[in-house]
Formats: structure tokens, C-alpha cells, sequence
């Protein structure tokens, strides 16, 4: 990059509900760009500009440049959906397992050195034969980084760039950026302050589709501020209550939980892990841990039953032994889930009140009538996630953020006697952030539900959980 | 073996021609549970084998798939599907004498030789169930007089049929009892919990009979489906570039265009697809598709006299006997095509354009729907299957060609879709050839260029009327509104 990136007096519309306003702001060679702000607030939106997104309605935006290479939740999202697109299953008859990854890391390689030598770094050099269908969101993520380093962008625009990474990968990206910051231009959108890097020269906070200030991080004065900005008290919440009598049936409290005996999951080329036990009891919190791909995702699933392999695993599960003949919807009644798998399934038409509703039924969609104690309950949560005047708004129209949150509620809202929270802080900023870890300490406090999180923060602790398993990745 | 339906008096064929009715939700309370604790068989692990396998396990019920030894020997990719997937995988002689219920969801064109080979093997007093009646209805299929025998067929693809259900929902579905096997009188109970098993009882169910289902899916998969697509596809194509229309510009627009505009047919019927052109546009469209209806209409008869009399299938078994000489060389005749050759261009078209350059797409559609619709209903075949066998699945192959295009749909839509779509083709490119010869760019390719988008308001008031009073258009409203009734709920 040569030339300054100057936003001046822009507006940038992205869809009917969200735009960019009266965006002033001068990138110059050799800045290194951190944006921050609450989710909603348009980091991401401001993050795809810089790649050419949006519709400029006012004002100019001037010297993008050409090659940006961005890695984001929606360039995420966007090769998901191609893959799903792809799928020609229905036409050939055929199980589409995905393409290869090493077919999408070619198709825009421009440095086949680097590639190789990125994938050896990421440690996924073992499975580009593997189909996209196959990989891990951790992995898919690091797919994604290799693709952009490796095209030889003249710009870089990372939106979160250790979201989702294990601890073993985060020092990794962290030491690769500083390296490329020398002499290629970055912009990171980054969620919260303890993971700001060193490197990074100037900040840009947001706040509802301004740039609310900019910040030298050589002003210690300023970051001082920018840092009580971040670490605002978490308001005493009230968790909304259950619906009397619409739970499921209770459980017998001298069974385990969770009772999984020596299971395994493989593939005809691949093991994912094998010889596993795991037992919960009602009211035990447990922290499960581990590396991108080391199963953690499939372990979950397992007892969610959203793994078709439950079936030929001894798994007792909510008073059920799978593959007794008991239904699928048996099982989900008693569990409440969050994940970023579920986040891009959540692909339906619906309000973001109904998202939260349909919790109730353990559906994605609403397909039935919701009763009005359901839709007060609802409210509830929009208020306590600071989205109530979104009540009625298209979910598909909120930040990434912001949806996460509704399908948090939607995991707590029926109060169910297993909750699984897989990364739950994904992709949220600070505040967002401690309001879901404060909901979940308040949860792990009560009894009537025992708590499954899954993280890679170790600052992500809990008051409450005492349980660890750790996957060490038998790959 | 002797074509069924021919063998049945007058009033047991009309009265099998006019089975279909939507079944009420409440008539599924007990969801799978008849099936619970039977074993379960299905053979063939292709995308609606083990997408349905899946969703009945999921269900509570006991589901093995049976693979031949060859294809478990070498690993082939349907021992891998099921196996992967967790699922038990035998021979047919290990798994089929233990079965209660053995679910065929092989292709049509294997289901002599799969039958044939299957029910010596059945346990007695077990059930047979078919996704689509052709061996039954057109090859005579006779099976064991202590086999029940029924259909159960999701009105959407495998990879759906799984979607829906992982949501809490489901596709809407037909089923149906050959009343010959129903021994025990128990191939309803057995249909119903199949269809609940799936999912299909949330979508809503259709009851039809296996002639029914037999004869107005050839009737819709020959003529507007695959049929009019591909003839308008080639016509379309071949005028833009006699137009000088730039050739990745046209191909785009052909290949992506019949499934954007079924979008819109999908969630509002023709009247909608109509609402998206302009004043001006949607009178042009109006007028061309009535005179494409007149034009084709004895096409359409043809093919529904043919199908009734089982001259179609006829035909097409001699080809299956001749080693498929005629569909081979029609399928290597398509592929050679200039639309087929020409690659789409990158450049995007926003999704209005479509219908704005696209109106005598619009008007083909219109045209063939509601033909189709017509003819089988003037046959007695009851609205509602009529209903699915044109409007519903017309979107579903449009997607077939935005993906891949004629020949790939053709070599991978069913034997039975594509033999007739060929016949229709063959026909119908000499009939419309002097309409083709007035046909401009106005039409196709370039959009109208007026400087005043008015209209005469009696005119459109007329066309507006005829439109939306259309029979398809009521009868698609009601099976719309039972589909969507609770997903709507946004």
C-alpha cells in the first residue's frame, strides 16, 4: 500500500437495517489498525469496506486496495455456504464430503512456498486431502488464514484474529502478524482488550455505525480510558424463570447425567479419538478442553445426539440409553445447546423473538403457536441482552454478535437439565462477553441445571466449575 | 408381466386416479411408534437412502442397510455412507429374512431385479415400501400375496428431507397402500408411522394410491419439468444468440434464470412469479403464454393419452431392452448443444433482471404449469397431485440446471424423467417453431425498452383475474398454507 485509505464524510449502507455513518478516518502506510466497539456497533461492517462491501450512499471512500485479503466470520460463512451449494448429493446420488482442502487453498494461491510452510505452521498439513465437510471450525478457520497470507495480498483485514484457535495456534498468529505488520499494511477488528496486540499502532472504537473516537496506542492516557470503557460492571441480572409444568419429565437424580463408556468416533481414513469415558453427574460443571480438531465438537455431539456414531456407542444420556429406541427429540427435550455449528445451521426466516422461542421446542424455526407466557419470557431475555427494540427484526439482519447472544438465550431459555456451551463467547465483545459468563456463573449457582463449557480462553473462568477433560488430539 | 393399471375395470382405475387427499396432523398423534421395535431394511444408500435412514434411526426406530457383497467387499461409498454414519450394513441374504419392513430406495430402473431378488428373501407377513409405484403401476410387479405393500415418498430431496428434520420440521409427503397387499389391512398404520418416522407428519401428508402417484409423475416430470425447461432452455438460448445477445450473457441467463424465477413460483404460485414483471412486462408474458398454451396443448394431451394407455412406458422398456440405444443417443445429442457448450459468463445479473430479460421464460412456465396442471386434472387426477407434479417440483429441477445444466439434469434426474423429457423435446421444438420466428429480443435477452411503463387498467384488471382464478392457483394457496402454516410464524 502506497497511498493513504481515506474515508471522508462516508455513509456505507449494508442492508435495510444497518449503515455506516459519517465515517472520517485516514489509514496510512505503515498504521497497523485495530477496530473495536460493542457488538452491533459495525466492526465487521467497517472491517468489509476495507474489502470493498457495502454501498457508499454519502460522502467518498477512496484508495482501496485491490488485493485485500480478509479473513472474517462471513468469508467464513460465505465458503460454508459455497460448499453447501456444491453439495450435489441430491443430484448424483452420491455423498458430497466436501472439497479437499487443499483444492481450496490452491484456488487463490499466489505463493505455493508460503502455503506450504503456513500449513506445516497451523499443523493442518496432515489433512488437506480431508474434505471441507470434515474439518473442524477451528480448522476451517485456519484454512481460511492460510488462503489469505497465502494469495500475497497488498493488504490484510482480519476480523477476530484468534477467535476460535486453540492456545497452541494463538501465539502462532499472534507472532505471524507482528512479522507481516513491518510491511504490510493490517487491519484487525479485535473484541476485547486482553487480546489488543502489542503491534497494533492505532485504534478505531465504534459505537452504533460511528467512529466514536480514534486512538495513538502510544497515549497512555487514552488507553487507560479505552481500558474502563471495556471492563464496565455487569448489571445484577435476573435470570428469567422456567415455565412451571412445561419442562421435561425429571430425571431420575441417582442416575448419572452422562455416562459414556469407551466410545470412539472414526472414519474410514480418519480416528478422532478412542477408548473416551466420561461421566457427569447431576449438578457436576465441567470445562472441556483441548486443541482445534482434537474431537471436542464430535464429543458434544455425541451426546447431543447430533453425531450419527452415538448409535453404536455404549452412551447413556438424560435418563436414555441411545439406540433403545428412544427419538432424538426425546433427548434434545432435557438439553440446551449453543455452538458455532448451530450458529450456520440457524439459516431460516425468523424474528429474533422467535429465535428465543423456539428454544422451547428445541427447533431451528418456530413451527408452532408460541403461548403468551413463552413470548412474555422472551421479552425477558431481549431486555437482559439489551436487544429489546429488536424484538421483531429479521435475525438474519443482526451482527454476528449479536445472533450469538439470542442463541444463548436460546439455549437457557427452558431452563433445561443440561446446558452445553461450545465457545460460547465466540466472536463477542468485552461487555457481551462478561454478560454471558456472568448468566452462565448464575446458572452454574442454581440447581436444576448442570453446565458443559467449552473454551480456549483460560482467562474464561468460572466460579462453579470444578470439572476439567481434556482432549489431547489423538490425530 | 403385465401393465397394472390396464388390467383394472374403468371405475377402479378412475377411482384410484382420484386418490388424493391432505390427511389431518391429528391423524398422526402416535408418530412411529407402530414401527418401534420392528427391524427395519433399507437397500440403497444413495442421498434419499441414507438421508431417510437417518431420520427414521433418529425417530427411535431399528434401521440396517443392505448393500451387496461386492459393494461391502470394496468398500464402495455406500458401505462408507452407512457405515460412517453408524449404521448396521449385511448382504441381503444376512439382513432381508429378519426384516418387518424393507424400504427399496433404489433407482426406478433397478427395481425388477431388486424386487425380484428381495421378497423370496422376506420374512412372512412383512411389509414392502416403495418411494415411487412404477414397478408396481407400469411393470406389473406381483408380489407375495403375504407382503403388504406400500409407498412412502418425501416430495423433496434426500439432502432436505434430512435438513427439515434436524430443524423440528419436514417435507411434505405422499404415501399410499397397493390395495392388492394389504393383507392385514395394517399398510396405512405402517405408511403413517414411515411418513412420521421421516418427519413428513409435520409438513403435511398426502394420501394418494400408487396410480395415482405413478401417472401424474410421469405426466409432470415429462412435460413442464424436464420437458419444458429443456426446450425452452434451447430456444431461449438459440434466439438471443441469432440476436447477437452476447453468449455468456444468454447462457447465464437461461441456465440461472429458470430457477430464479421459480423461487418466486415457489413461495406465491404463477400469480406471484407474474407480480414480479412489470405492468407492461406481465400483460407480454400473459399474451405469449396463452398462445403457447394453444399451441401446446394436443403436445400435452399426447403425452397424458399416451401415459394412461401405457404406450409411454411401453416404449421406454423396449429402449431399457435395447440397452438404452435412443436415451444414450439423445443424452450424447443434448450434451452437444450449443447452450450446453457455450460456459455462462462470471458477470452477475441482479435478480430482477431475470424476470425483466427473461419474460418469455415467465410466460413458458406459466404456460407449462398450468397445462400440466390441466390435462391431469382433466384425466382425473385430483388437484392436489397435480398440483405436486407440476407446480411443486418445477423449482426443484430448475435448481438442477443452475447447477449443472441439461445434461447433467438429464443423466441425473430418474430414466423414466428423461426418456420423456426427450419425447416432449422432440415434439415440441418443430411445434413452436414458427412461434419462435416472432419472437425478439424485447422478450428474451434484452428486456422491454418503453419510455412509459403504462397500461390499458381493463386489460391488466383482466389479466390479473385470470391469473390468480386459475385452479393451480387455488388449490397451491391451500397445500402452501398447510405447508408453511407454523413456519411462517416470523
Amino acid at each position: 500500500m502506497l497511498n493513504n485509505i481515506i474515508f471522508d464524510r462516508a455513509c456505507i449502507q449494508f442492508n435495510e437495517s444497518f449503515s455506516l455513518r459519517e465515517i472520517d478516518w485516514v489509514i496510512e502506510p505503515g498504521q497497523v489498525w485495530a477496530i473495536m466497539g460493542a457488538s452491533g456497533s459495525g466492526k465487521s461492517a467497517l472491517a468489509a469496506a476495507l474489502a470493498g462491501a457495502g454501498r457508499v450512499t454519502a460522502g467518498t471512500l477512496r484508495g482501496l486496495v485491490a488485493d485485500t485479503g480478509v479473513v472474517s466470520l462471513e468469508s467464513q460463512a460465505a465458503l460454508i455456504e459455497r460448499e453447501r451449494l456444491r453439495d450435489d448429493s441430491d443430484i448424483t446420488d452420491r455423498i458430497n464430503e466436501g472439497t479437499p482442502a487443499r483444492e481450496i487453498l490452491d484456488e487463490v494461491c499466489a505463493n505455493a512456498k508460503l502455503q506450504s510452510r503456513l500449513t506445516r505452521l497451523f499443523g493442518i498439513d496432515s489433512l488437506l486431502d480431508r474434505g471441507f465437510g470434515k474439518l473442524s471450525t477451528g480448522e476451517t478457520r485456519k484454512l481460511l488464514f492460510i488462503r489469505a497470507l497465502a494469495s500475497k495480498p497488498d493488504m490484510l483485514v482480519i476480523d477476530g484474529p484468534f477467535e476460535g484457535l486453540d492456545a497452541r495456534t494463538v501465539p502462532v498468529i499472534s507472532e505471524l502478524l507482528r512479522n507481516l505488520a513491518n510491511d504490510l499494511p493490517m487491519v484487525l477488528v479485535i473484541n476485547r482488550l486482553d487480546e489488543l496486540p502489542e503491534f497494533v499502532s492505532h485504534i478505531a472504537l465504534l459505537e452504533k455505525g460511528r467512529i466514536k473516537t480514534t486512538v495513538n496506542s502510544s497515549d497512555t492516557t487514552a488507553m487507560a480510558a479505552l481500558s474502563q470503557l471495556f471492563h464496565l460492571q455487569t448489571a445484577d441480572i435476573q435470570i428469567p424463570a422456567a415455565i412451571p409444568g412445561e419442562s421435561a419429565p425429571p430425571l431420575d437424580c441417582n442416575k448419572p447425567l452422562v455416562n459414556i463408556r469407551n466410545a470412539s468416533v472414526r472414519y474410514t481414513d480418519n480416528l478422532v479419538f478412542e477408548n473416551l469415558n466420561w461421566r457427569i453427574e447431576p449438578g457436576q460443571h465441567w470445562q472441556l478442553t483441548g486443541p482445534n480438531g482434537s474431537g471436542k465438537t464430535s464429543l458434544l455431539n455425541l451426546v447431543t445426539g447430533d453425531h450419527p456414531q452415538c448409535y453404536v456407542n455404549d452412551i447413556f444420556v438424560c435418563g436414555h440409553q441411545r439406540g433403545s429406541g428412544e427419538s432424538i427429540w426425546d433427548i434434545k427435550q432435557h438439553i440446551g445447546y449453543v455452538s458455532s455449528a448451530l450458529h450456520w445451521d440457524y439459516r431460516v426466516s425468523i424474528s429474533c423473538k422467535n429465535v428465543i422461542i423456539s428454544g422451547f421446542y428445541d427447533s431451528i424455526g418456530l413451527y408452532a403457536k408460541a403461548t403468551d407466557l413463552q413470548q412474555e419470557i422472551a421479552v425477558q431475555w431481549l431486555e437482559i441482552l439489551g436487544l429489546q427494540a429488536r424484538a421483531g427484526q429479521p435475525f438474519n439482519q443482526l451482527s454476528h454478535g449479536d445472533q450469538h447472544l439470542l442463541l444463548i438465550a436460546r439455549a437457557m431459555v427452558k431452563h433445561p437439565h443440561l446446558l452445553i456451551l461450545d465457545e460460547p463467547c465466540f466472536g463477542l465483545d468485552d461487555l457481551s462477553r462478561q454478560l454471558v459468563l456472568a448468566l452462565i456463573e448464575k446458572i452454574c449457582g442454581g440447581s436444576e441445571t448442570t453446565v458443559i463449557y467449552v473454551n480456549h480462553h483460560a482467562q474464561d473462568q468460572i466460579n462453579g466449575i470444578n470439572n476439567y477433560l481434556t482432549l489431547d488430539g489423538a490425530t | 408381466m403385465a401393465n397394472y393399471f390396464n388390467t383394472l375395470p374403468l371405475r377402479e382405475q378412475l377411482a384410484q386416479l382420484g386418490k388424493c387427499e391432505f390427511m389431518d396432523p391429528a391423524e398422526f398423534t402416535d408418530g412411529a411408534t407402530y414401527l418401534a421395535g420392528k427391524k427395519l431394511v433399507i437397500i440403497g444408500c444413495g442421498s434419499q437412502g441414507l438421508n431417510q435412514g437417518l431420520n427414521l434411526r433418529d425417530s427411535g426406530l431399528d434401521v440396517s442397510y443392505a448393500l451387496r457383497e461386492a459393494a461391502i467387499r470394496d468398500q464402495r461409498q455406500s458401505w462408507k455412507n452407512a457405515t460412517e454414519n453408524g449404521f448396521t450394513v449385511g448382504t441381503p441374504e444376512e439382513l432381508i429374512p429378519q426384516a418387518d419392513l424393507v424400504l427399496n430406495l433404489t433407482p426406478d430402473k433397478q427395481h425388477s431385479a431388486v424386487v425380484t431378488e428381495t421378497v423370496p428373501l422376506m420374512k412372512k407377513n412383512s411389509c414392502l415400501a416403495y418411494s415411487h409405484g412404477f414397478n408396481i403401476v407400469e411393470e406389473g410387479m406381483q408380489v407375495r400375496d403375504d407382503i403388504t405393500v406400500i409407498m412412502v415418498a418425501p416430495k423433496c430431496p434426500g439432502t432436505e428431507v434430512r435438513e427439515e428434520y434436524k430443524r423440528g420440521f419436514g417435507v411434505p409427503t405422499l404415501i399410499a397402500v397397493h390395495e392388492d397387499n394389504d393383507p392385514r389391512g395394517e399398510g396405512l398404520a405402517i405408511a403413517k408411522a414411515y411418513a412420521a418416522g421421516t418427519g413428513g407428519h409435520k409438513a403435511g401428508v398426502l394420501m394418494s394410491s400408487f396410480i395415482a402417484e405413478v401417472k401424474s409423475d410421469l405426466m409432470g416430470e415429462q412435460t413442464i419439468l424436464c420437458g419444458m425447461l429443456q426446450t425452452g432452455s434451447l430456444l431461449c438460448f438459440d434466439k438471443m444468440i441469432e440476436m447477437n445477445v452476447e453468449p455468456g450473457y444468454a447462457a447465464k441467463l437461461v441456465q440461472i434464470g429458470w430457477e430464479t424465477i421459480t423461487e418466486a413460483l415457489k413461495h406465491g404460485g404463477i400469480t406471484n412469479m407474474m407480480d414480479r414483471l412489470s405492468n407492461p412486462a406481465k400483460l407480454k408474458a400473459f399474451d405469449l403464454a396463452e398462445e403457447l398454451k394453444t399451441i401446446m396443448r394436443p403436445l400435452y394431451n399426447k403425452h397424458m393419452d399416451d401415459i394412461m394407455a401405457g404406450d409411454f412406458s411401453e416404449g421406454m422398456m423396449e429402449d431399457w431392452a435395447n440397452d438404452d440405444a435412443k436415451l444414450l443417443a439423445w443424452r450424447k445429442e443434448t450434451g452437444e448443444t450449443a447452450f450446453e457448450t457455450t460456459p455462462a459468463s462470471d458477470q452477475e445479473i441482479p435478480e430482477q433482471e431475470y424476470f425483466d430479460h427473461g419474460i418469455l421464460m415467465v410466460a413458458m412456465v406459466k404456460a407449462g404449469v398450468e397445462l400440466a396442471f390441466e390435462t391431469m386434472t382433466a384425466a382425473g387426477i385430483k388437484e392436489e397431485s397435480a398440483y405436486y407434479e407440476s407446480l411443486h417440483e418445477t423449482p426443484l429441477i430448475a435448481n438442477t440446471i443452475a447447477r449443472k445444466k441439461l445434461f447433467e439434469m438429464n443423466s441425473t434426474i430418474s430414466d423414466t424423467a428423461e426418456y420423456g423429457c426427450y419425447l416432449y423435446n422432440h415434439a415440441c421444438l418443430p411445434l413452436l417453431s414458427d412461434f419462435m420466428s416472432r419472437i425478439n429480443t424485447d422478450v428474451i435477452g434484452r428486456g422491454l425498452d418503453l419510455d412509459d411503463d403504462g397500461v390499458d387498467n381493463q386489460l391488466l384488471i383482466e389479466a390479473n383475474r385470470a391469473i390468480r382464478s386459475h385452479p393451480v392457483e387455488a388449490i397451491g394457496q391451500t397445500l402452501r398454507g398447510y405447508m408453511s402454516a407454523m413456519k411462517k410464524i416470523t
